[in-house]
């Protein structure tokens, strides 16, 4: 068997292979004593590192310094709520906002939470107004002034209504030691991470892990779970298999709106029995956002971009890839969203209008030919989807297939998140994968973003009617009367969907896998944070 | 020519290499259309531009000075080892890229000596069995194990062995046990090629003639085989030195794979997030690197042949 040999030996190795994988299948013990070791405290799993935690800067994890920062009021569903401010009056002009500190409250390093320290945090944020321009507050603070110890007054340049939610999002209105500061101030980096929260970060390796441990002289008392760490682990089968061998003990969705494990692969650790798996309520709107400024590329026309919506099977969607876990979308914020109650022209998924609506357009057929043509261009278009997202590639390819049926050509392209935004600011799509920012952020911060040349300047500034969106969102921001408010907003959700330049998919909650002995899983009102300080394990 | 001064020379005609490859580091990235300072925004997440906050970023980061300036300063600050501070975090460079540069290097080290250690052994076993079954079954074996996409060899490797049998951590850098499993991987993955080098070295000396003389000359079977694998090692040494940039600078998917907090994942976020300053000084890294084995192999094939010395 000279020839033989070397596929014998191969043939031996793949079938020892497969005997010993045979053999390992009832290997449940184990598992059980890997997790048991893990049981006080919650190892979870993030395809990012936290990096610089600077609450008052943007590339920090946001799930992490939610965990160590907090800001004065609290979005929850039933409005703002006191956080670190007791309470607040407003004046009747709309300008000053007067605060009540709560008085037991200390920053990790010991130093006290006090008026003096929530001006100085303010200041430093104001200092570096350019980079938070999105968060319009920013724009309007004039004063920021300690009344005593306890009492802080925020003066405002006109009345602005979203001013309290804006207080109460991850950043950069949170506090930090004012001992941390550098220079004076936060914008050029900080020495040390100590925040008023829950947790205290206490060590941190970059790209392996961060630890973060219970702040026994937490205000709002002490947490149950002792320590929680964030591994830094590759989405997909690495943090599938950490999980099974029982290395993490958690995953969840991240602020990116991605999924590090398919829904199968959440069902399958549920049935394990040794995991649940715990969705929130609708939190934002996944879409495909459309570039409405290329003009020579048909996904210019709107003709083009409502056929590719009603080519789009959401029901299949919601469906198959995600089990019914997240629902159908049909307009770019749900019905739960502030001022989102809008009489919208309905669209149902109907491949046939898809057609004519491409046949009225000028785009045909010709015969033999699989894809549409009109003045001699093609009808191509390139969809880029999130390589970290376990879900949007397989709806790509979905929507790729049934686009084929009409006659268009999509081309799909996975890459990270960090280059899908860079497309998003410089304008190189056609369409992409997103989503809107989530409860707290919705309507104001997503219509707020139309008209930012980092987010969706490109999608909107390309409508025959940019120039009146514009007017209206600038109007809307400012607007003191909630029935005019009302009306604008009506106006701007009106325009964008009648262009069907974002083109909802479906709602998107926040997924959490946990083991399954882990109570009090809760959700805020963004996308962006748990509550870690709520959970214990039974 | 004696060694100390063969070596100098070696090293100082290592030197203008190494500008031509900084300055072509440098034009490439500056060679990119977007505005630097845009590219710095977003790399640092900030949701919106605005056209003041690019005018205050290209003065404080100097991209408003003319280009040669930026690369002169640039340069004098590199040979300070100040490779500037990274757009994402504003930390020093070296701070990132050092101590993933360790974790690469431990790795590569360790697989290297195993990539180093089997090819000589299989090398020598198969050339001096040359045609049986031991040659193929080897050769065919390795064929189909250098054929196997490593991301998939590794995800089966954990599952069965991290998480089936319980016995190794799937991820992570936390023990010496956290090494058997990539060190498996990429010692299979290069293996295969590597020992083929040794083999086909052996075969070839194997028909010189001083093998011929030896044997005539009455030398016992296992001199003369001793003679061949230290005449055809010189050969596999400047191979095996060019093997340790190599692993290192390919490391990223078994990194990736196993969490390894290495150089290799280092870059490809950085080249995600267009992190320039990391990109540059990671591709010097790579270019001194293989620039520094080089010359190591130079020296070590000069120093075990005397003839290779003059012609410098």
């Amino acid at each position: 068997m000279k020839k033989g040999s070397a596929f014998g030996l191969i043939l031996l190795l793949l079938s020892v292979i497969t005997v010993l994988a045979g053999c390992g299948q009832e290997e449940g013990t184990k598992k059980e004593s890997a997790n048991s070791e893990v049981k006080s405290e919650l190892i979870y799993a993030s395809a990012k590192d936290i990096n610089d935690m600077n609450p008052h800067l943007y590339t920090g994890s946001m799930p992490a310094q939610g965990m160590v920062y907090e800001s004065l009021v609290e979005n929850t569903v039933d409005g703002i709520k006191p956080l670190l401010a007791e309470s607040w009056d407003i004046a009747e002009d709309g300008k000053t906002y007067t605060f009540y500190l709560r008085q037991d409250v200390k920053f990790h390093d010991g130093e006290p939470f006090n008026a003096e320290a929530v001006k100085q945090n303010i200041d430093a944020v104001q200092a570096n107004a350019e980079k938070h321009a999105w968060i319009k507050l920013s724009t309007k603070i004039v004063s920021t002034k300690v009344m005593d110890e306890y009492t802080f007054e925020l003066v405002l340049s006109e009345p602005y209504y979203p001013a309290l939610v804006e207080l109460s999002m991850t950043r950069p209105y949170v506090f930090i030691s004012p001992k941390d500061f550098t220079n004076g101030g936060t914008k050029d980096g900080v020495s040390g991470y100590h925040g008023t929260g829950p947790y205290k970060l206490i060590a941190h390796k970059i790209d392996e892990n961060a630890t973060f441990e219970a702040n026994e002289d937490y205000w709002g008392g002490a947490p149950e779970i002792q320590k929680i760490t964030s591994k830094v682990l590759p989405a997909g089968e690495t943090t599938l298999l950490a999980l099974q061998k029982g290395e993490i003990n958690f995953v969840f969705t991240d602020d990116r709106g991605a999924d590090s494990i398919d829904v199968e692969a959440m069902n399958q650790l549920a049935d394990s029995g040794d995991f649940q798996v715990v969705r929130s309520e609708a939190m934002n709107t996944n879409m495909i956002v459309a570039n409405s400024s290329k003009m020579d590329n048909p996904v210019h026309e709107t003709a083009v971009r409502e056929a590719i919506w009603v080519a789009i099977d959401r029901e299949t969607i919601s469906n198959d890839i995600f089990n019914g876990t997240q629902t159908v979308a049909d307009t770019l914020f749900s019905s739960n969203v502030n001022y989102a109650h809008v009489e919208l022209k309905k669209r149902e998924y109907n491949p046939e209008t898809a057609k004519e609506l491409l046949e009225k357009a000028g785009w045909t057929l010709t015969n033999g030919k699989a894809v549409r043509t009109k003045n001699g261009q093609q009808l191509a278009l390139t969809l880029y989807y999130d390589s970290n997202s376990s879900s949007q590639k397989t709806q790509a390819e979905l929507i790729q297939h049934a686009l084929k049926g009409l006659g268009i050509q999509l081309e799909i392209v996975g890459e990270e998140s960090t280059s899908i935004a860079n497309r998003r600011a410089t304008g190189e799509y056609d369409l992409l994968f997103n989503q809107t920012w989530g409860l707290a952020y919705d309507p104001q911060s997503t219509i707020s973003a139309f008209t930012s040349d980092s987010a969706y300047k490109h999608t909107t500034s390309g409508l025959t009617q940019a120039e009146e969106l514009y007017k209206k969102i600038d109007e809307v921001m400012v607007s003191t009367d909630d029935a005019s408010r009302q009306l604008l907003y009506a106006d701007i959700m009106r325009i964008v969907h009648d262009e069907a330049v974002f083109i909802p998919i479906t709602n998107g909650r926040v997924t959490v896998v946990a083991p399954k002995n882990l109570d009090g899983i809760s959700f805020k009102q963004t996308q962006y944070e748990l509550p870690f300080e709520q959970m214990n394990f039974k | 020519m004696d060694m100390g001064s063969y070596i100098v020379k070696r090293i100082l005609l290592a030197i203008p290499l190494l500008f031509v490859i900084s300055l072509i580091t440098f034009v490439l990235i500056n060679l990119s259309l977007l505005d630097p300072a845009v590219v710095v925004l977003q790399a640092q997440e900030v949701p919106q531009i605005t056209d003041e906050l690019i005018a205050q970023t290209n003065e404080a980061l100097g991209f408003d000075k003319p280009f040669v300036i930026q690369y002169v300063n640039w340069l004098i600050a590199c040979m300070q080892f100040d490779f500037g501070s990274s757009y994402v975090s504003g930390e020093p460079v070296w701070s990132l890229v050092g101590p993933a540069f360790l974790n690469t290097l431990k790795l590569t080290l360790v697989s290297s000596v195993f990539i180093i250690g089997l090819s000589i052994l299989l090398g020598v076993i198969c050339a001096m069995r040359e045609g049986r079954a031991v040659d193929k079954s080897v050769r065919g074996l390795s064929f189909v194990l250098t054929a196997i996409p490593s991301y998939w060899l590794a995800a089966i490797l954990i599952w069965y062995l991290s998480v089936k049998l319980d016995l190794l951590p799937t991820s992570g850098m936390d023990s010496f046990k956290s090494y058997i499993l990539p060190v498996i991987v990429i010692t299979v993955s290069y293996t295969g090629i590597y020992f083929r080098t040794v083999r086909s070295s052996m075969l070839s000396n194997m028909n010189e003639d001083y093998v011929l003389y030896g044997r005539a000359s009455g030398l016992s079977e296992r001199k003369v085989t001793l003679h061949i694998l230290r005449n055809s090692l010189q050969v596999a040494v400047s191979i095996f030195c060019m093997a340790i940039p190599i692993v290192l600078g390919s490391t990223v998917v078994i990194e990736n794979v196993f969490a390894w907090p290495g150089l290799g994942r280092l870059s490809v976020r950085s080249i995600l997030n267009r992190d320039f300053p990391i990109i540059q000084a990671y591709v010097l890294i790579l270019a001194v690197t293989f620039v520094l084995f080089n010359t190591i192999s130079d020296v070590i094939n000069a120093a075990m042949n005397p003839r290779l010395r003059k012609d410098l």
